[in-house]
């Protein structure tokens, strides 16, 4: 056989996109149109929420050459009045993938930036022209670039810089792109809608490639809190993740150079004299509390070393061998290894293992997680089957796996902080929904927080019926972090929620004017696929779905039968004016009388008191 | 001859008064239903009547009239039911139109009724809402349709020695022998008003199938046996079934009912003895001394007849009709035995087996002396 050898290439995230945007929504020039509007507009809203800032957005589609026929090249602008972006962070911001600000655990509607990369990459692609950003930071400066992005390299390169003065703050990103406005059109002009409707306070213009302008202003003036940064929680995280925490929790041995020596020095206060090995311990031993914890290291290095600076400039640390109780160094006077015996006693020891091995598992798991406390972790390291003072930097390949397992598996932590959240809250939905369908009912509610995995999440949702709905309902709207979900409904877990409900029970029938709100709120909404269009049946979130509607539910049927019984009061009055007088007329004949029955006096008054009854029922109605 | 002409003449006026009778009866009930609804309207009440529950529950078994009844369930319908308005006054135009086809002596069929409604804006969703509300007038007034002039679409016959004398406009006194045509006269408005006048024949012989009641008059079954044929096209239609009645109870003719050798066979019979569960709200429609004389279960193994195997179906008829009180005694209870026995069923067409006369020549008479002693 002959041998064939596989080449291994590194390649850089920008291509690893570049040859999978399907994944994220870029797939042909309609949905990529949508997505990148997306993408933009959602990072202009996340960047004023973050600083309470009511946004202003405004977003223009133009064609380059109006007459070519789709799919044609596009101006794609959108521009806020958020924060801006400094100066020296713009080139990476645009022009490399995955640099972002968005890394925290929080809700937000994009995780990581990443889309807008995408979208401008994919602008790259297809017309090959650069991205434009305009951004002020401090209302009186405005950087102008124009960047187009080294695939290969995954590196800016800045095509143009200049500066202008102006008077606002806010940010301008323009793209030229291929898509196709003639399909992707509705679902745009869908999508500026429902955002608004789900950002009441935020006010969005657009302007499309026709000349049309949609504005939608904002109608509530109080912007929702915004949410927390927090830790993350036992249920959601996985090995990978614990192992990186590890890692940040432990500390490097210092390297003891000059510089080092130097500070440690510094720090003891004794930049001027020569100390004795005996006095330094001395010194350090009073001035504990205040020493860097690189300073420390040094000490105990020392300790056990019996070494004072000028043996200590003559060696290097090799190795710290804790189960062993052995310190290996290298003496370059004597050209050798040399090892030493740790006293595992001494206070300086444990500084040593916190160094190199990490924290205990219980102080690893109240000081990185959120809501654990020591009683928790104890009872949680022995659900583990560890040792609580277990050191995390000690822990193997699988006691990693095992800790990962139980971290899923144990019931008792306290259920996830929904700080991190920021539902729109009842109030302003029912303001938004009251004003986009003038409906005749409308109720709303907020589930309390709940949980899937360690992941937080609030469930709101509002139903309306009547006024300006088209008929055909229900109509569901989907939201998931204040962004509207418009492809792929079919598989969504709210559209499977309302699908499995018996609207008949609830006296909803035939095809009636009828929509649902649905909001879902997460720090990790789990969407079926990277499009983010669908989410997924996760058991916990269809619960909650299920819980709000067959609230709403109820209210609604109250509603309908109220309204039932102001219709069939009409109805029966309706029937006794037509029915009465044909009934009369056939038992005239019948009785063989010439003249017609006196009804007519009996009719009225009975018309009379169906239609009162229906008035008050509608008024009861109208008072709710 | 003077006199005896003068005899008949006498006659057909007295048969003639007798329907004038019976349309002023019809005409007195429904005005003075009519008169009660008015009488409620002018003194600015809604109108109500009651109406007896035609709900299986209500529909008993009367040994001694050997037919199923009402029982004493009734309901009130009444028009200020939102509910029941409609068909209130469905049932109130339909009086009305009956009160009409009376009066002047036209006859029409359910199909017509249906139609005529549009007429008077009243709404039928479709013909089995308005077949039902004819049911209803029949309930309310305990007479049937065909004493509205309202009758089915005909499809059995008769032929025979029979004279009648028509009672509907236009023929009026005309008479008619029923042996005449030898397709036979379906049973429609005419014949079932007509008068029956007098007749040669000894015994009435009702058979399900018209290919059957050809054979029989080919083979003069009507004169070999002194009979009138009566081809009841399956099931019996009610003009059919009163049209037997009267040729029993008027003629004084025993009748015997020949049918195809299943399930569906006997009970044919047995609608034409006692009548069905779905009229039970009228009593003019049986004959209780009507006889089946076969085509019997035991008779399939007694001629060897060719059989076709009972489909479930025929099956599921035979566990149902074991319940029904008429099927738990006498001749009636032991073929339904032996049919579930057998699971097979034979036509009457089976007896050509034997040669196409086979039946009026061996069969047949031997039944007629068996229904002597049934």
């Amino acid at each position: 056989m002959s041998s064939i050898k596989e080449k291994f290439n590194q390649i850089s995230p920008s291509e690893f996109f570049y040859s999978n945007r399907d994944l994220a929504g870029f797939s042909n020039p309609t949905r990529s149109l949508y997505t990148a509007v997306r993408e933009f507009v959602e990072n202009a809203l996340d960047a004023c929420d973050q600083k309470g800032i009511l946004p202003d957005v405004h977003l223009t589609i133009k064609a380059v050459d109006p007459d070519k026929s789709d799919p044609k090249p596009y101006i794609l602008t959108v521009k806020d009045n958020g924060p801006g972006i400094d100066a020296e962070h713009i080139p990476l911001a645009f022009g490399t993938v995955l640099y972002g600000s968005k890394f925290g655990l929080k809700q937000a509607r994009g995780m990581f930036g990443l889309g807008a990369t995408m979208a401008i990459l994919y602008g790259q692609i297809t017309t090959n022209k650069p991205v434009i950003v305009k951004s002020s930071s401090d209302a009186k400066i405005q950087n102008q670039f124009e960047i187009l992005l080294d695939i290969q390299k995954n590196k800016p390169v800045i095509v143009k810089h200049i500066t202008k003065e102006v008077a606002k703050k806010g940010l301008s990103v323009s793209i030229c792109l291929e898509g196709d406005y003639s399909k992707a059109g509705n679902k745009i002009r869908d999508y500026v809608y429902e955002t608004s409707l789900i950002t009441p306070y935020a006010s969005i213009t657009f302007d499309d490639p026709k000349g049309q302008k949609f504005s939608h202003p904002r109608f509530v003036k109080n912007i929702p809190a915004p949410p927390t940064i927090i830790k993350p929680h036992p249920h959601g995280i996985d090995v990978e993740r614990i192992r990186r925490m590890i890692v940040e929790s432990q500390f490097e041995i210092p390297t003891i150079d000059d510089a080092m020596i130097e500070k440690v020095r510094k720090d003891l206060g004794l930049s001027k004299k020569n100390l004795s090995f005996t006095s330094i311990m001395d010194k350090a031993k009073k001035k504990w509390k205040n020493l860097p914890r690189q300073v420390r290291v040094v000490i105990a290095l020392m300790s056990f070393l019996k070494m004072d600076f000028e043996k200590l400039n003559k060696i290097r640390i090799e190795d710290i061998d804790m189960p062993n109780k052995k310190l290996f160094y290298w003496d370059f006077g004597d050209s050798q290894s040399k090892s030493m015996d740790m006293d595992p006693e001494s206070q300086y020891y444990k500084q040593l293992t916190n160094t190199v091995q990490g924290e205990p598992l219980t102080t690893f798991l109240t000081k990185r997680f959120q809501r654990v406390g020591p009683t928790t972790a104890v009872k949680f390291a022995e659900f583990a089957k560890l040792k609580p003072e277990k050191r995390m930097g000690t822990l193997t390949n699988q006691e990693l796996v095992n800790l990962s397992d139980s971290l899923q598996k144990f019931d008792d932590f306290m259920a996830p902080d929904s700080s991190c959240l920021a539902p729109l809250g009842a109030e302003p939905l029912e303001k938004g929904i009251k004003k986009f369908f003038n409906p005749d009912f409308v109720a709303v509610v907020q589930r309390p927080a709940s949980a899937y995995s360690g992941f937080p999440f609030i469930i709101e949702m509002g139903i309306a019926y009547g006024g300006d709905i088209k008929t055909g309902g229900p109509h569901v709207y989907r939201y998931a972090n204040r962004i509207p979900l418009l492809y792929d409904e079919g598989s969504d877990v709210v559209i499977k929620v309302v699908n499995d409900t018996d609207w008949g029970r609830y006296k909803v029938k035939g095809e009636p004017p009828f929509i649902i709100v649905s909001h879902i709120c997460s720090t990790r909404i789990p969407y079926k696929t990277a499009g983010k269009e669908n989410v997924a049946d996760r058991q916990e979130i269809e619960r909650e779905l299920r819980l709000a509607l067959q609230f709403l539910s109820r209210k609604l049927s109250s509603f309908m039968s109220k309204r039932g019984q102001a219709e069939a009061a009409k109805k029966r009055a309706n029937l006794y004016a037509k029915y009465i007088p044909m009934i009369a007329e056939f038992c005239t004949e019948l009785a063989g009388k010439k003249k017609e029955p006196n009804y007519k006096k009996m009719l009225e008054t009975e018309i009379e008191t169906e239609t009162k009854k229906a008035v008050k029922e509608e008024k009861e109605i109208g008072n709710k | 001859m003077a006199t005896s002409k003068a005899k008949k003449d006498s006659k057909s006026k007295a048969r003639s008064k007798k329907a004038d009778d019976k349309q002023k009866n019809i005409l007195e009930m429904l005005k003075s239903h009519g008169a009660k609804i008015y009488d409620d309207l002018d003194n600015g009440q809604f109108p109500k009547f009651s109406i007896p529950s035609r709900s299986v529950s209500n529909i008993v078994y009367d040994k001694k009239l050997r037919q199923y009844i009402l029982g004493n369930n009734a309901a009130l319908r009444s028009s200020r039911n939102s509910a029941q308005l409609r068909s209130f006054t469905q049932l109130m135009w339909l009086a009305f139109f009956a009160n009409r086809l009376t009066n002047e002596k036209k006859s029409s069929t359910l199909r017509d009724v249906y139609y005529s409604s549009q007429a008077f804006a009243v709404e039928f969703e479709d013909q089995s809402e308005s077949d039902n509300i004819i049911v209803d007038l029949e309930a309310v007034t305990s007479k049937p349709r065909e004493d509205f002039h309202i009758f089915p679409e005909e499809r059995s016959s008769i032929f025979g020695d029979l004279n009648i004398e028509y009672t509907i406009p236009g023929y009026e006194g005309k008479t008619m022998n029923l042996a005449n045509h030898p397709d036979g006269y379906s049973i429609g408005p005419s014949l079932t008003t007509a008068e029956l006048v007098d007749t040669s024949a000894e015994i009435v012989i009702a058979i399900e199938k018209g290919g059957l009641f050809t054979r029989f008059v080919e083979e003069q079954v009507d004169k070999k046996f002194k009979s009138i044929i009566i081809n009841t096209g399956g099931q019996a239609p009610r003009s059919t079934r009163t049209l037997l009645k009267r040729l029993h109870d008027e003629m004084k003719l025993p009748v015997i009912v020949l049918t195809d050798g299943d399930v569906y066979g006997e009970h044919i019979a047995m609608v034409i003895k006692s009548g069905s569960a779905n009229a039970a709200h009228l009593r003019e429609l049986t004959v209780p001394d009507a006889k089946w004389v076969g085509v019997w279960a035991t008779d399939i193994e007694k001629y060897k007849l060719p059989t076709i195997p009972m489909t479930e179906s025929d099956i599921k008829r035979c566990y149902d009709l074991q319940k029904d009180p008429r099927y738990q005694d006498g001749i009636w209870k032991k073929e339904l035995d032996v049919f579930l026995r057998l699971k097979r069923k034979a036509e009457l067409e089976a007896f050509s087996k034997y040669g196409l006369t086979n039946i009026t020549d061996k069969y047949l008479p031997q039944k007629l002396e068996l229904a002597k002693s049934l």
